[in-house]
């Protein structure tokens, strides 16, 4: 385990690099949802739904790395 | 930052200390009540103002999360989910209230107490409605080859047990710490350059308008925030116990 004023700075940068993968994952997925909704308006309803559903399971990785973050800089 | 989360005690009930969390706790319960108990207590066929948007969230909640998710069987849940609805929404709703401005859940023993409600109702049903085929079916799914089912039972097994009621906790929490961390800099960022004493003279306060207008959008942001997070904390209770009836899908 790191001493003192380092293990704050580097779980910062962990949370930070922990965070570029759903960043990423997130603009896809939103992007294509509106791709859909404008294809087919009549489906918005459940695409929106959808698309909640897979914001929140992507984002389990950078809440992940917040939680970790917590730990390691505490 | 510290000083944000950590509150003093306002009174003591015997040997309990009533701090601002507490107090606004009781108090977000006894809205949530007195919103269902003064909405709903005379229905006329022609609803009043009130009566419709207290009908329109039960609607939701009924209509939208629970039969769409859940199924025909999701009538039974509607009482929780609209519950946990509207106790998430009134206490993120505190952290915009002018004079309250605390949100109760950017603190970690909220989340947690209704993730872990959420986690034993899915895991309870899940056993009921299944039996024992509930857990064989998450650590040894017959729906992929068999060479592959010791490494997706492990890693199902876990998304399933210990990631899901955490991420549902972690998520409603670190979504109103920052929300909450973010509105507090700015406005008294902005309180400081236009009245305090040594800043007041160095600085132009034109700088301390510009951070009061950013604390606005902000603000404005916030009131998304606080409902996107009720219904996605509602909307992720609803297809996990949804999940634990129906495991094949």
């Amino acid at each position: 385990m790191l001493e003192g004023n380092i293990a704050g700075p580097l779980a910062l940068i962990g949370y930070g690099l922990a965070a570029i993968g759903p960043g990423v994952g997130i603009g896809i997925l939103a992007g294509n949802a509106v791709q859909a909704m404008a294809r087919q308006p009549e489906a918005a309803g459940m695409v929106r739904t959808t698309m909640f559903l897979g914001i929140a399971f992507t984002e389990a990785l950078a809440l992940i790395g917040f939680v970790l973050f917590f730990i390691a800089g505490g | 930052m510290n000083e944000l989360f950590e509150l003093p005690t306002l009174f003591t009930i015997g040997d309990v200390d009533i701090t601002r969390q507490i107090a606004y706790f009781f108090l977000a319960v006894l809205v949530v009540w007195a919103i269902l108990y003064f909405g709903l207590r005379k229905p006329k066929a022609v609803p009043g103002k009130f009566q419709l948007v207290i009908e329109e969230l039960v609607g939701f909640v009924r209509d939208g999360i629970a039969k769409d998710i859940i199924g025909p069987e999701g009538s039974k849940y509607v009482p929780y989910l609209l519950s946990i609805f509207l106790f998430i929404l009134v206490g993120n709703f505190f952290e915009i209230t002018p004079f309250v401005n605390y949100p109760i859940t950017s603190r970690m023993a909220i989340p947690a107490l209704l993730a872990i409600m959420t986690y034993v109702i899915f895991v309870f049903m899940g056993f009921r409605k299944n039996g024992l085929s509930y857990l064989t079916g998450i650590v040894w799914p017959k729906s992929v080859p068999v060479a592959m089912r010791p490494l997706v039972g492990i890693i199902e097994f876990f998304s399933t047990f210990a990631i899901r009621p955490l991420t549902l906790a972690v998520r409603l929490f670190a979504n109103l710490v920052a929300g909450h961390v973010m509105l507090s800099l700015l406005l008294v960022t902005g309180f400081t350059y236009l009245f305090v004493e040594p800043f007041e003279f160095t600085f132009n306060p034109l700088w301390g308008v510009l951070w009061f207008l950013l604390g606005i959008a902000i603000f404005i942001f916030e009131m998304v925030v606080a409902f996107l997070q009720a219904y996605i904390f509602t909307l992720l209770s609803a297809v996990y116990i949804e999940s634990s009836l129906h495991p094949e899908h």
